[in-house]
């Protein structure tokens, strides 16, 4: 097979830094190869896709040095828009790369840019359209899609180019569970077809299909191997703080040669391994019952009633559009516009019953961190953050309360610095510190785990285990079915405006076809052996 | 001394020219009602048929010619434009939003001009002006560039004036309402405006949408941590404000972080790959588009006959 991308000597340093974000001796991908590229945040996966799209050198300013070739051709010899048509580009979050207003506009994009005639761009746009199984929503609104329908829209979008080249950057970080299966599904539908290159986190999705694995490590690629030689590898990823599906470490750990499912189940089962059984907590005391209805003039009802305890973590899984965001704003007062909603959600703790859509007092019993959670960090340093909710409401009797918060998450370091200017990790400690800072000892978490990679998802897991040891009540919206497998100890399956089903993340994920859940590897090997 | 009366009610009135405007724009429209009337949403009425150069000459020729005719046409032209927000998508809902926000650019226009107009200006707007003084401010009240009284025919000619701007504002906003942001640079593209400009306005008005959305969170967020909560339900206009201000920066840098993908996304779309562009949609004009065009001409003849009659924008005004 032909080497399609080939890289040698390639050095990289980002203006006003004095470190070498990348450094790669000599790099190639063969027509038809699926590769994957992981590492941590940071890593230098970005910087490396950066230099196959040509975005290095010609966009972003540094230093550059060696080369890079794409069928042979120098990218220094290429503009971005003609390694475009080789290379496509599709990355995390859809929407920063959706710009038009309708799917058919975006979709159109790249043709009219090509100055293609309409109707060879008509025909283009058909057979992009139809690939990525959109032709449902061709004349919806953008700004009206989910997640995972607006990724399919930006991968449309790349594909009337029809690249011989595809790159994915974290395709299925920003989108649902239902998105997510549709994008894989369409990469496997790709495979041979095109050259993939695909950054992604959810290693255990991708691995059935890619032949290659490349981890990056500080701008250096630390591993390059076939798939099946990933065994060899385990401890360095582990290493690396990268996301191991239990299935590889498993089969390591009995030496076997290969990491398929069954296989490993088998090999447990006849070897008496004990799986480490995940303790799911009851609770103490009731700390929550929140009931009520969210009636929308568009015509979508949400009714629930639903009581929850302290010292535990629930979490709210169900397809977009369920309700699950719904049920979180109006339990904070958020859904009082009687042009699009009535809301009328009765919150109860054991001290007090609130009716009214008052949203200070509200707050006073829960607090409420939304996906974008920088939104909340409004003042010049975090001790002004941690101190903003006493200040204004003038109760100044929390500053001990406070500096143990500060301690419990770590941010003592911080304290004199600019929220905004900290670490994604970090600002969001900030951000959770400060709303516990305000009093409130029920915590709901609206996709903490949306575009996080391994290393901090186990941290955010870290961090509501120990709040939950220290009584708070953790509700959280995921789409991450590992991560709830691993961290929650109840399970709330939302279905058209109505909690559906309720109890252990084992009893959801028993019947996790009929509530259109994918059950971790985790839960899978577990049951399998049960049941072996 | 002063009096404290007067020093009240002076306050109070000053207060009102701030605060009704903020009234107005945080309570009654709020952030979900400003978003409605500056996004398009899809429909299909006349409005929507026509196409955007048509509209976008028709803004023009409303400025063209409330600058130059006699204030209530300026006024008529408002309630006229205003009128056509009931053919629109949730027009009731519409036509409400917008008339509100043209009564708030009204106060705030008034009361951020009146009290500072000077008699000579008021000598030459008025013939044989004779000032009719409703209020003397406290002396103090000069640091804020204050006359020293409040003349009705100050307030008069700051209430014509306003007029101005209201019925272009409507009109514009009726182009935002009825077309896709890329229809609309498709246009101006036509009229040669360079690419790049075209881009990033298409990225701003996409981004008008997010950021309204965010800045509502953002200013829910710190309500709920209990900004204002001490305070009388009266003052929650100036409490809404006050996060809407504190809530920018987060809002602005939240929307800023993904900037970078989207210049890589449409780089890597081969934005500026040619010179020329097509189109997947044709922009034609059609019999719709003639009819509008014979309203525009109408405007334009109207302009001038009242001109003619003297119904210029002349001073003095009345």
């Amino acid at each position: 097979m032909t080497e399609v991308i080939e890289l040698k000597n390639v050095k990289f340093t980002y203006l006003g830094s004095d470190e070498e974000s990348l450094f790669i001796p000599e790099f190639s991908i063969k027509e038809g190869e699926s590769v994957l590229v992981t590492g941590l945040s940071g890593s230098g996966k970005s910087t490396f896709i950066q230099c196959i799209n040509g975005i290095i050198p010609h966009i972003i300013d540094g230093t550059f040095e060696g080369d890079v070739k794409i069928y042979g051709k120098n990218t220094r010899e290429m503009q971005v828009p003609e390694i475009s048509t080789v290379v496509g580009t599709l990355l995390q979050d859809p929407e920063k790369q959706v710009i038009n207003y309708t799917v058919n506009e975006e979709v159109a994009f790249a043709p009219e840019n090509f100055n293609i005639p309409r109707e060879d761009m008509i025909k283009r746009i058909d057979a992009a359209i139809s690939a990525v199984g959109i032709d449902h929503l061709r004349d919806k609104e953008t700004i009206k899609l989910s997640g995972g329908e607006l990724q399919r829209v930006a991968l449309a979008s790349v594909l009337t180019m029809d690249p011989k080249i595809l790159i994915l950057d974290e395709p299925t970080s920003n989108i649902d569970s239902e998105g997510t299966n549709q994008i894989f599904e369409f990469l496997r539908k790709e495979v041979r077809k095109r050259t993939l290159l695909i950054v992604e986190h959810k290693v255990e999705r991708v691995l059935p299909f890619i032949d290659r694995v490349v981890v990056f490590d500080k701008g250096r690629i630390l591993i390059d191997d076939k798939k099946e030689n990933i065994l060899n590898d385990v401890e360095m990823l582990e290493k690396l703080g990268i996301e191991i599906p239990e299935n590889i470490l498993l089969a390591k750990k009995l030496g076997l040669e290969s990491f398929d499912i069954d296989g490993v189940m088998q090999s447990i089962h006849e070897k008496n391994v004990d799986l480490k059984t995940l303790v799911r907590d009851k609770g103490n005391d009731f700390s929550l019952r929140a009931s009520g209805s969210v009636k929308y003039v568009s015509g979508f009802n949400l009714s629930f009633s639903l009581e929850f305890k302290s010292g535990t973590i629930t979490a709210i899984v169900g397809k977009n559009g369920s309700g699950k965001s719904t049920m979180f704003k109006g339990m904070v007062g958020w859904m009082d516009d009687v042009h699009t909603a009535i809301s009328n959600i009765t919150l109860e703790t054991p001290d007090q019953t609130i009716k009214e859509n008052n949203i200070a007092n509200r707050g006073r019993i829960v607090g409420y961190l939304p996906q974008s959670f920088d939104l909340m960090l409004i003042n010049r340093t975090v001790k002004q953050e941690l101190h903003y909710s006493n200040k204004v409401r003038g109760t100044n009797d929390m500053v001990s309360e406070i500096n143990r918060i500060a301690e419990l998450f770590t941010l003592n370091e911080y304290m004199n610095r600019d929220p905004l200017m900290l670490s994604q990790g970090q600002r969001r400690r900030v951000a959770m510190a400060a709303t516990i800072a305000g009093g409130p000892r029920i915590i709901m978490l609206d996709e903490p785990t949306s575009g996080q990679d391994y290393y901090h998802k186990k941290n955010l897991g870290e961090e509501i285990g120990i709040l939950k040891r220290a009584g708070f009540t953790i509700i959280l919206i995921s789409h991450d079915m590992r991560f709830v497998f691993k961290y929650a100890d109840r399970i709330i399956v939302m279905d058209g405006g109505n909690a559906v089903a309720d109890g252990t993340p084992e009893e959801i994920f028993e019947k996790s076809e009929v509530y259109g859940l994918r059950p971790p590897v985790e839960f899978t090997m577990r049951r399998g052996i049960l049941n072996v | 001394m002063y009096d404290l009366f007067d020093t009240i009610i002076s306050w109070l009135v000053l207060i009102f020219g701030v605060g009704a405007p903020l009234f107005i724009i945080f309570r009654a429209i709020g952030i979900k009602g400003f978003r409605e009337i500056t996004v398009y949403s899809k429909y299909n009425t006349f409005l929507y048929r026509t196409n955007p150069v048509i509209k976008i000459i028709m803004t023009i020729t409303i400025m063209m010619v409330v600058t130059t005719s006699i204030w209530w046409i300026g006024a008529i032209l408002t309630a006229a434009v205003l009128s056509l927000y009931i053919t629109l998508e949730n027009g009731k809902r519409k036509l409400y939003i917008g008339s509100l926000f043209i009564i708030s650019t009204l106060v705030g226009s008034i009361w951020g001009y009146a009290p500072f107009v000077t008699f000579s200006t008021l000598n030459t707007v008025f013939p044989h002006f004779v000032p009719d003084v409703i209020w003397t401010w406290p002396s103090y009240f000069a640091v804020l560039g204050y006359q020293h009284t409040l003349t009705l025919q100050a307030l008069e000619y700051s209430f014509q004036i306003s007029f101005r701007s209201t019925a272009i504002m409507a009109s514009a906003l009726i182009l935002v309402m009825t077309n896709t942001p890329t229809q609309i640079l498709r246009t101006l593209h036509k009229f040669r405006v360079p690419d790049s400009i075209i881009l990033s306005l298409m990225v701003a008005m996409r981004t008008v949408s997010f950021v309204l959305q965010y800045l509502d969170e953002s200013i829910k967020i710190q309500m709920m941590r209990g900004l204002g909560s001490k305070h009388s339900k009266f003052l929650k206009p100036i409490f809404y404000f006050v996060a809407a201000l504190q809530g920018l920066v987060p809002t602005i840098i939240h929307i800023m972080r993904g900037g970078k993908d989207t210049g890589i996304s449409v780089d890597t779309r081969g934005f500026k790959a040619t010179k020329k562009r097509s189109y997947v949609e044709e922009n034609s004009i059609d019999h719709l588009d003639y009819y509008v065009l014979v309203v525009i001409v109408m405007l334009v003849i109207m302009d001038v006959t009242i001109n003619i009659m003297g119904f210029g924008r002349v001073i003095p005004y009345n």
